[in-house]
């Protein structure tokens, strides 16, 4: 099980325990022989998540992509059709050596992007990253249909849980497998099922 | 107030207006005030965030940036706080003093389990 109730009902809820996250598991797997491992964390910022993942990083980047997708400069409306700025919301990411990166987590990023947007974020994404590097991203599974403004932190390396339910409806269709995998032709994707209605991606440069 | 230089000194500082320059109260504590807006790196013993700052903070102790803080810049410290609420955009460097890595054993194979 991947998503648990809110940290709000915490104090009532038999599960209480931190969810493990399969996903999470295998990815740090992965990286163990990897002693500081050079991690973006594309999210708003949870201090939970800093403190997690202060503990495993060498040097841990931050540049929030989630957060700004809410403001309206973000889309051009001087044209017929707005256009999303995909230039204005890349620039929300900190300066990055190329294939430098071990890890990035985009936690649901991918659900509330633009589709015109996402191929170009993916890809700069990916020229950070360095060969072998993994990119985790939670996205959301067709069934599921509100949950855009659910907020994501790590309780440990491996646990995972919702700091906030999410309410409000996604506003695009649901990324399929097969669609991430033509985004980023040369990744290998891993896919880890959840009850909760939620997809880990994972993909490895 | 808005002040141009390098700025030293051996006490607590406290910034409330605009800065710019570099900072260097290595054995102290500097905090950005609310109003502080600071163009700036940044060399402290603590170093506390609660207006704007642009550039690297480099900290002997702790970076504690505070849910008004406005912070775009390169962290190095022995231990860093970011409140949520907070902007943060650029990287943080744990200083680790002796910690010597650990040889680790080689990455599995590539074959997660699908369920």
């Amino acid at each position: 099980m991947l998503a648990r109730p809110g940290r709000a009902e915490a104090g009532t809820d038999p599960w209480s325990a931190p969810a493990p996250s399969f996903g999470l598991r295998w990815l740090w797997q992965y990286a163990q022989d990897i002693p500081r491992p050079y991690v973006l964390d594309c999210g708003p910022i949870r201090s939970a998540t800093l403190a997690v993942l202060l503990g495993r990083s060498g040097r841990l980047y931050r540049g929030d992509l989630i957060s700004p997708l809410k403001r309206p400069d973000l889309w051009d409306r001087t044209r017929k059709t707005p256009v999303f700025r995909t230039e204005a919301l890349l620039s929300e990411l900190p300066p990055v050596a190329s294939a430098s990166l071990s890890i990035v987590f985009c936690w649901h990023l991918l659900d509330l992007l633009p589709r015109e947007a996402l191929a170009e974020v993916l890809l700069q994404i990916h020229k950070l990253m360095e060969s072998g590097g993994v990119l985790f991203c939670l996205l959301r599974e067709p069934r599921l249909e509100k949950g855009a403004d659910a907020e994501w932190e790590l309780e440990g390396l491996t646990g995972l849980t919702r700091a906030r339910e999410g309410v409000v409806a996604f506003p695009y269709p649901a990324l399929s497998n097969r669609e991430i995998d033509r985004l980023l032709p040369t990744g290998s994707v891993k896919t880890f099922l959840t009850r909760s209605g939620w997809r880990e991606v994972l993909v490895v440069k | 107030m808005s002040i141009k230089g390098e700025l030293s000194a051996k006490e607590d500082l406290v910034i409330e207006g605009q800065f710019e320059g570099t900072i260097d109260v290595a054995e102290h504590t500097v905090t950005v005030g609310a109003q502080g807006q600071v163009k700036s790196e940044i060399r402290a013993r603590q170093v506390v965030v609660h207006g704007s700052v642009n550039g690297k903070i480099t900290a002997r102790e702790k970076i504690d940036i505070r849910r008004t803080g406005n912070v775009t810049g390169d962290l190095q410290a022995a231990g860093v706080a970011i409140e949520d609420g907070a902007y943060f955009k650029g990287s943080i460097e744990i200083l680790r003093e002796g910690r010597a890595e650990a040889a680790a054993p080689a990455r599995p194979a590539m074959t997660p389990r699908v369920s």
